[in-house]
């Protein structure tokens, strides 16, 4: 029988330092075990259960796209013993990734809109996936418009500079950087993301919005789309709660009926406003 | 022999002159269980809600266990309960003159464990009407249990019956009993370690880390208890007996010179685990190295608590 | 379908049968010593009220080894978590009730839901023959029909026995493994659908008139959620988690690593809603802060979210355990009560 817990095994390849806090490091794994990248069959949106033997494990979106092949990659921020723990690890270590995890963001069903795709601080990570996804030749022409908007309290705060900016050069999506205070020879916007969504939002017509980030920015971005008009069914997020399973049973991770892990972590505002705001 | 019915008519009296006046603004009392054999912890802010409160031989939860970080607050409190609120105070959880304490003098309180093994049949409801007896009703039989044959271990050798420290009394004081004399922990400490090692493991072999024993005690007031705290993680979470152990141990020796033997964790162990044997150890050990009780007094610190320059330190090698 | 007798001078007989090739299980011990213990057939016991536990511990125990891994580095697989399950062995339990039993099914569709199948749960519940004893005197804790169950209920039971007139069992099939147990143990069938069905009748009417909780199925669930009542019903709450473990639907755990420096296990423990580390998150934000909102949770679970996640299904059979042991009378019949009057009826 096919067990949900037990982690594949993986190496890590390369660890990059994202921030100049280094608080966030990119760990780029390749499955030790033939025929295993092909069970973890992934989409954008998401998750896995990174498991470090005798430490734990913990939950991460993926950030690699899976149109990537033959690596998966986690943007891993300093938190807790886990995390700690990986930051201390290097490259050729042995450690476990257990999923595809969640369901992916509904990019089937947004074909043929507008997307507009709004990141905050390091929750960038899913929507890293995303872009890479729908900016591959086959997909790319599925989809209308893309407009990204990408926020985070300094430069060197923001992760993937070089996907961003080589973003940035194409002309079928637009990038719209942002940092909360203007420093020096800094050449994109300045100012928070809801202020940047605001300005540079596309209008709502047969458009949906994807926004992943911190509290606060969900907080006020939310009314900035309600009042461009975006419908509720078309503004999806990803929430995130304390996980452990990752598999609908171990019951921490509920917000009211639904769990998280399972039955997100994706859920549109429309659903999101019919439950507790237990997250 | 009080009717429990004219103690309970002096509590809401008083409880309703508290609100009126605005001396209290809630009282943690106790309400009718909704099955046999209970009490509920009730909290009443309105005189309609005082009529509520009653007093029972089922009165086991130490509501001391409430007390911290409320404002005007007025405390139905046994002899052992209103220990613990004045060592609540003593130990700056709650302000002094935010507390009322209405204390009960208290001739012990039922093992519903002692209950059932008197009366093995299925009980469907207790009649009470004094403190020292009730009957017992299920399908086709009346008994009638006397307290004194059923009470709590702790109760049988509770010295302090009366809460000599309450601000006021609603029953006559009564006098203590004969205080516990030790004698199963002195036989204990006769044992070799190993011997000691094997009886705690057996002693917890049930338990299921629930913590009620912890949640119930109002001497466990942590923000964050020391096996809850994840960085560092201090102990495993599984039924390992080492761990459990540890837990119970470490609970023991954080309540060493403040436990008033109110018996609140051996009521609410789902398991039946003689919690208090953890802390009987170490109460003897207060009581002979300092000669301390807690509870007593409204400015003595627990003696593990302070520093003194004459402190015996015979002990340090 | 027909029902079947075991005869009372012949159930040592047919315990023997109905446990070949299984080990059995059954309630042994008496009040809080009740516990589902190895039994040899002529040692099987008729006579109790329940388990003091729920017998969830059958297939979810407390602490459960789920892999393990090793530190040796001149192998290729250290560092490498394995499987390390117990095997489950082939089991017959008898002696459950049938609030248990239902209560064991509700845990079911959770460790085998719509995405997810636990191989551990699964592993021990598949190999488990699981025979009910009806509940003809029903214990003064017990409302399961009040919860949509019966003292006489099959949901969950392979076979439910039931006693008949003179000490003879009665057996009815409830499942399609239990007809071809049954019928395999070749007992003297009859049908005693009309002996079982007045058994029944007496036992729902011993339990006194049944609450009803409809409202609750019916009630809008932000409305219940909201209402204000939570905040006195959680006052007492001494959050210890005695509800959730004695619960036969709770199936609440933590994921927990340890070491040494020869290997180590990744293990799984019990776990409750009432633990402020339970949802607490890494930054410390924690969506269910206090004990109100915990309390809210385990309610709202069983009474709101599974029903809606389970066809209507309460998660709560009326057992009992937790009101008799709940250290401070949170009475879940009188939580309910509570959430059928202030809940507004559902606009949809």
């Amino acid at each position: 029988m096919n067990n949900p817990y037990l982690p594949y095994p993986v190496r890590i390849a390369e660890i990059r330092v994202e921030t100049e806090d280094k608080n966030l490091r990119t760990f780029k794994f390749e499955f030790l075990n033939p025929g295993d990248e092909e069970k973890f069959a992934y989409l954008p949106g998401q998750f896995a259960e990174l498991s470090v033997p005798g430490q734990g494990e913990i939950p991460i979106g993926i950030a690699s796209s899976p149109t990537e092949k033959g690596f998966v990659l986690f943007t891993v921020n300093r938190v807790g013993q886990v995390s700690s723990w990986m930051h201390n690890m290097k490259a050729g270590d042995v450690m476990g990734i257990r999923g595809p995890l969640g369901h992916p963001y509904p990019l089937e069903e947004l074909r043929g809109k507008n997307v507009v795709i709004i990141a905050g601080g390091f929750a960038v990570t899913t929507l890293r996936s995303t872009i890479t996804w729908l900016l591959q030749p086959e997909n790319r022409p599925n989809y209308g418009k893309i407009t990204f908007i990408y926020g985070a309290r300094s430069p060197g705060l923001l992760l993937y500079k070089e996907e961003w900016m080589a973003w940035e050069k194409r002309d079928d999506i637009d990038v719209f950087v942002t940092i909360d205070r203007e420093v020096p020879n800094w050449g994109y916007k300045v100012g928070f993301v809801p202020a940047v969504t605001k300005e540079v939002c596309p209008p709502p017509e047969n458009t949906a919005a994807v926004i992943c980030g911190p509290p606060v920015m969900i907080k006020f971005t939310q009314p900035v789309l309600e009042e461009a008009g975006y419908k509720p069914e078309n503004i999806i997020m990803s929430l995130e709660n304390r996980m452990k399973c990752g598999l609908g049973i171990c019951g921490r991770c509920n917000v009211g009926p639904e769990y998280v892990c399972k039955d997100g972590p994706v859920f549109t505002l429309a659903q999101l406003n019919k439950l507790p705001k237990e997250y | 022999m009080p009717a429990l019915e004219d103690v309970a008519k002096k509590i809401r009296e008083s409880a309703k002159r508290l609100l009126a006046e605005g001396r209290a603004e809630v009282v943690v009392g106790y309400r009718r269980g909704t099955i046999p054999l209970t009490t509920a912890p009730f909290f009443a802010r309105t005189a309609e809600e005082c009529d509520q409160l009653v007093w029972s031989n089922f009165a086991r939860i130490n509501l001391a266990n409430y007390l911290p970080g409320r404002k005007k607050v007025a405390l139905v409190a046994k002899g052992c309960d209103a220990r613990s609120a004045v060592g609540q105070v003593v130990e700056n959880q709650i302000p002094r003159d935010e507390l009322y304490v209405i204390g009960v003098p208290c001739t012990g309180m039922v093992d519903n464990a002692l209950v059932a093994a008197k009366e093995p049949r299925p009980i469907r409801e207790v009649v009470e009407t004094t403190d020292d007896s009730f009957t017992l009703k299920g399908e086709g039989y009346s008994v009638e249990v006397r307290k004194e044959e059923v009470l709590r271990r702790n109760c049988r050798t509770c010295a302090h019956r009366t809460p000599k420290l309450a601000d006021e009394l609603a029953a006559p004081e009564v006098p203590g009993a004969t205080p516990d004399d030790f004698a199963d922990i002195k036989a204990l400490a006769s044992k070799t370690p190993a011997e000691r090692l094997a009886h705690f493991k057996d002693l917890i072999k049930d338990c299921l880390r629930c913590y009620a024993c912890r949640n119930a005690c109002p001497l466990c007031y942590c923000p964050i208890c020391f096996v809850d705290e994840t960085r560092p993680q201090w102990l495993g979470k599984s039924n390992d007996p080492m761990d459990t152990l540890t837990f119970h141990l470490l609970r023991g020796l954080h309540c060493s010179g403040r436990c008033t033997s109110c018996g609140a964790c051996e009521t609410v162990c789902p398991v039946n685990i003689k919690v208090r044997e953890f802390n009987r150890i170490l109460e003897l050990t207060v009581q002979k190295e300092w000669q301390y009780e807690p509870g007593l007094s409204w400015d003595q610190k627990p003696p593990l608590t302070m520093f003194q320059t004459d402190d015996a330190a015979e002990f340090i090698k | 379908m027909p029902e079947y007798i075991a005869k009372k001078s012949a159930l040592t007989d047919f315990f023997k049968a109905l446990s070949a090739g299984r080990r059995l299980l059954t309630p042994q011990g008496a009040g809080d010593q009740c516990r589902l213990a190895e039994t040899a057939p002529d040692q099987v016991k008729l006579d109790y009220v329940n388990t003091h536990m729920s017998p969830k511990t059958l297939f979810f125990p407390q602490t459960e080894k789920l892999m393990a891994f090793h530190k040796d580095a001149s192998k290729p697989d250290a560092n490498i978590y394995s499987c390390a399950g117990d095997k489950a062995v082939p089991t017959v339990v008898f002696g459950l009730r049938p609030c248990d039993a239902r209560g064991l099914s509700v845990a079911n569709k959770v460790f085998q839901n719509d995405r997810f199948t636990d191989p551990y749960w699964k592993g021990k519940f598949d190999q488990t023959v699981s025979v009910g004893l009806a509940c003809a005197a029903p214990a003064p804790q017990c409302f399961c029909a009040a919860m949509g169950g019966s003292p006489y209920g099959l949901t969950g039971l392979d076979i439910l026995a039931f006693r008949l007139e003179g000490g003879d069992l009665g057996l009815k099939a409830g499942s399609e493994a239990g007809e071809a147990l049954l019928k395999d143990l070749k007992l003297e069938s009859a049908d005693l659908a009309a002996v079982f069905n007045s058994q029944q009748a007496a036992a729902i009417q011993a339990q006194g008139v049944a609450p009803d909780y409809r409202p609750i199925d019916e009630a809008n669930l932000m409305a219940l959620f909201q209402d204000p009542h939570w905040l006195s019903t959680a006052e007492n709450c001494l959050n210890c988690g005695v509800c959730t473990f004695f619960c036969p639907t709770c199936h609440c755990f933590d994921i927990q690593d340890e070491q040494d420096e020869k290997g180590g296990v990744r293990m799984r423990n019990w776990d409750t809603c009432m633990s402020w580390l339970f949802t607490v998150h890494g930054t410390g934000h924690n969506p269910r802060p206090s004990k109100t909102e915990r309390v809210r949770q385990r309610f709202m679970h069983k009474l709101k979210y599974i029903p809606l996640k389970q066809d209507g299904v309460r998660g709560c059979t009326g057992c009992g355990r937790c009101v008799a042991m709940c250290p401070v009378n949170i009475d879940i019949r009188a939580v309910a009560l509570k959430m059928c009057q202030s809940s507004a009826p559902s606009q949809a």
